[in-house]
């Protein structure tokens, strides 16, 4: 893992005293809350419904146990003894005060972690893949390229001040698992012998965004050897910092100004700015690579036989079939295979059914889960995008062992990938500009799916949910979208489905008018019958959804709420019209 | 000067001091000798600054006023005399008009490049093209919403003196620029730090 030098330590703690000064310009009047607005904003610090929330950054979603312990005397100290994960490898406190953000940032600076540049209209921290370095379907580490960027766009003085917030992902494996097509810009490493002589290049993609607005990305630029990312993205950056639109906040972002150019138009202007800085001293050298990938080799593996879920099970020696069972569920759902044989990646599910959010994990979960990375993976661990965290080196014949000790924290749950692993935003219980509740809704789809034999049965199914149109939730990329909103005060649901993240990503479609809170466990129960009922041997939700199209799921989402109109309707006339359109 | 002045000339007409921070030297505050002029609200012309309006005795005029008006004979002159300097709107694209600016090296004392607003930071690539690509080696000035938090974005991308916005307290501007003792970017300053780690 990336280790500070002095350079990083040095820029970390500045930043901190610069914005400890800026604080106190505040807090003594001589900096008016507008102004004081972007600067705390560009330092993670946001006012939300009923205090200031802190968004810490974890670069490419890799920490340390260290760094977790930090995390969670933060969250006694500072806060009410809890931390939520966030889907873009940050993680946010929702009770901090302005005054002691200055200490937080400085107990975080110690542990080579900050807020720099996680909000705010400028590049945001960088999301990368959780299981960089060790995913068996892993091309190209991206882990060094990650960091080196962290470092170009941190403090980055010409990109201080974009139209809108600008969002990168980088990605280096066979399947994306960074949604790179939903960022500003998306980073596909490359190494293929016939280009570039085997060399590292990289595929960019521009344009992509949820929000109001959800565009996919496009490629722009193809094959571009890894050192000159800086000039390249620079010129991306000065395009978009010139000419994208600030008359209007919604068509800020730059995937309004790529479709207004087209893609194609987009690149050629970015090119032609390109020309004249490509070969210039922008560019990341050999040396400065060599000093950061050094960080990124791989920890002491032993050399150890590869093991069969079989094998492990097996290692278990568990006579108890109910634990057997749940051990194998684990097993299938929350390990992931590994590079090197005898070794796997562990989902720990931050998902446990009934909690109060998804990405939530308290003081006590975290303390022990850092102990937790100690003892079973080389003292890392990893955020991911699914608001859940990964130990990415465990020895399959320690499996057992650690299942059983992450159940005593709630989180072995073996719900990775299934129906209730949800993704939802804070919504109207913490977010201020929510339209409506986000975590009541989770937390009443999770009590109605609670059995899971039966979610184990439905597979692999992505539901999302976002308490307003800015998309927290990536409500868009899920199978099952769900989109709060506000009508005459009171909230609704909007539901959409088609949504898809990874290599086929895609943006779903609204099925038609909104529902109430109380309806929507039902609707997903009728959609989920729907594909139970339609679906062929080993077809996933989403395979059945494509081959059936939207029709039959939309009539099931629509059959209660058309039911009691007919019911109304009956006595005057028979046909009762469904308001679904 | 005329009556309805625009917001851009009030921003620096009150203003009597700008702050210097030359690229090898250290920021210090000096007296402001340049008006704003804001054509678009004025309609009798240039104003004539000998006419006297305090100390100032030379005008900033926008861009795209000269591009129309630089030809004419008294412009040429007073120009010639150093008395007339040019800013750039933040939605100028100077890089269409690389030719007058080449010309203008020859005669303007100085540019400026204007903040509407302190969170656009169009006028920031404005400064580095300015420096990098059309190789201005003359002064830029920062002029309109100039904040104290801005400062050293703005010196790193090639401003070399700023003209603050009147409430901002110059004590404190002054305080900004050794904030940071490394970088991690090159800018018009410098190279990256991290080019020397090791
Ligand atoms: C109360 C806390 C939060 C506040 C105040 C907040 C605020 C915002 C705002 C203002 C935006 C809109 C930016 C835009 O217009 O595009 C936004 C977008 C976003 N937020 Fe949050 N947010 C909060 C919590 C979260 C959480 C917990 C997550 C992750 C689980 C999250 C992830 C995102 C993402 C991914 C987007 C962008 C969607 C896109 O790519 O366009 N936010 N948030
Ligand atoms: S989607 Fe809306 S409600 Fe949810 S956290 Fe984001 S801004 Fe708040």
């Amino acid at each position: 893992m990336y280790k500070y030098d002095h350079i990083d330590q040095t820029l970390v703690n500045q930043r901190v005293a610069q914005f400890r000064d800026q604080v106190a310009r505040r807090l003594n009047g001589t900096l008016a809350e507008e102004e004081f607005r972007p600067l705390r904003l560009q330092n993670g610090l946001y006012h939300q419904r009923h205090a200031y929330m802190l968004r810490v950054a974890i670069p490419y979603g890799l920490f340390n146990s260290k760094q977790l312990r930090t995390m969670a005397l933060i969250a006694e100290k500072y806060d009410r003894g809890y931390g939520h994960f966030t889907t873009r490898q940050n993680i946010q406190y929702n009770w901090v005060t302005l005054e002691d953000t200055p200490d937080i940032l400085a107990e975080l600076a110690k542990v080579e972690m900050h807020a720099i540049q996680t909000s705010g209209n400028c590049i945001r921290n960088i999301t990368s893949d959780a299981f960089a370095g060790v995913a068996a379907d892993e091309y190209v580490d991206p882990r060094p390229v990650c960091e080196l960027l962290r470092q170009w766009s941190t403090l980055h003085p010409e990109f201080a001040h974009l139209p809108r917030k600008f969002k990168f992902a980088i990605n280096g494996a066979k399947e994306d698992r960074t949604i790179l097509l939903c960022h500003d810009v998306g980073i596909e490493l490359k190494k293929n012998k016939d280009i570039n002589n085997g060399e590292l290049t990289a595929d960019i993609y521009a344009g992509g965004g949820m929000g109001r607005t959800p565009i996919l990305g496009s490629l722009i630029k193809q094959n571009l050897p890894w050192h000159l990312l800086p000039s390249y993205l620079t010129a991306l950056l000065r395009v978009y910092n010139r000419f994208g639109r600030r008359d209007n906040l919604y068509k800020a972002r730059i995937k309004i100004l790529v479709k207004a150019l087209s893609p194609e138009e987009f690149a050629r202007q970015v090119e032609g700015e390109w020309l004249h800085i490509k070969d210039g001293d922008d560019n990341f050298t050999q040396a400065e690579w060599d000093r950061v990938a050094k960080h990124f080799t791989k920890p002491a593996y032993k050399s150890l036989p590869a093991l069969t879920n079989e094998q492990v099970l097996n290692l278990a020696n568990e006579s108890d079939k109910s634990t057997q069972q749940s051990f194998a569920r684990w097993l299938e759902r929350n390990v992931k295979p590994h590079q090197i044989p005898g070794y796997a990646s562990v989902i720990l599910s931050l998902k446990p059914h009934g909690t109060v959010a998804p990405g939530d994990a308290t003081t006590a979960q975290m303390l022990a889960i850092a102990d937790l990375a100690d003892q079973y993976s080389f003292g890392e661990l990893r955020a991911t995008h699914e608001q859940n965290l990964v130990l990415a080196d465990v020895k399959q014949s320690k499996l057992f062992e650690l299942w059983q000790e992450a159940k005593k924290q709630k989180v072995a749950l073996p719900n990775v990938g299934l129906l209730t692993d949800i993704i939802a935003c804070p919504g109207g219980d913490f977010c201020s500009l929510a339209n409506a509740k986000s975590l009541p809704i989770a937390k009443a789809i999770q009590e109605r799916f609670d059995d899971l034999d039966y979610l184990f049965d439905l597979g692999d199914i992505s539901l999302n949910i976002s308490g307003c149109i800015n998309s927290c939730g990536h409500h868009h990329v899920g199978n099952i979208g769900v989109l709060g909103v506000d009508k005459d005060g009171e909230e609704w649901y909007q539901v959409t489905l088609g949504g898809e993240q990874g290599n086929a990503a895609a943006i779903g479609k609204v099925i038609g008018p909104s529902f109430y809170a109380d309806e929507i466990p039902d609707v997903m129960s009728n959609i989920i019958n729907t594909y139970v009922a339609q679906r062929n041997e080993g077809e996933s939700f989403i395979q059945t959804y494509q081959r059936l199209g939207v029709t039959p799921f939309k009539e099931a989402a629509y059959k209660d709420k058309n039911e009691k109109a007919k019911k109304k309707e009956l006595p005057e006339s028979k046909a009762a019209a469904g308001d679904a359109s | 000067m005329s009556n309805n002045t625009s917001t851009i000339a009030n921003n620096i007409d009150t203003h009597d001091q700008i702050l210097h921070f030359p690229k090898d030297g250290n920021p210090y505050l000096a007296a402001n000798e340049w008006l704003i002029w804001a054509s678009s609200q004025d309609e009798g012309g240039l104003p004539d600054v000998e006419l006297g309006h305090s100390s100032l005795r030379k005008i900033l005029v926008p861009f795209s006023w000269w591009i129309e008006h630089h030809h004419e004979a008294d412009i040429q002159a007073k120009a010639k005399n150093g008395q007339i300097a040019v800013w750039f709107a933040a939605d100028d694209d100077i890089l269409k008009h690389a030719d007058i600016i080449e010309e203008g090296k020859k005669v303007w004392p100085l540019v400026a490049a204007h903040f509407p607003i302190f969170r656009d930071g169009r006028s920031f690539s404005t400064a580095v093209l300015l420096r990098d690509r059309l190789q201005w080696e003359g002064e830029i000035r920062a002029i309109g919403d100039v904040l104290i938090d801005q400062l050293l974005q703005g010196a790193r991308v090639g401003f070399d003196s700023f003209a603050l916005r009147p409430d901002q307290n110059l004590d404190v501007a002054l305080k900004q620029f050794d904030l940071f003792s490394v970088t991690t970017q090159n800018s018009w300053r410098g190279k990256r730090a991290s080019l020397q780690a090791h």
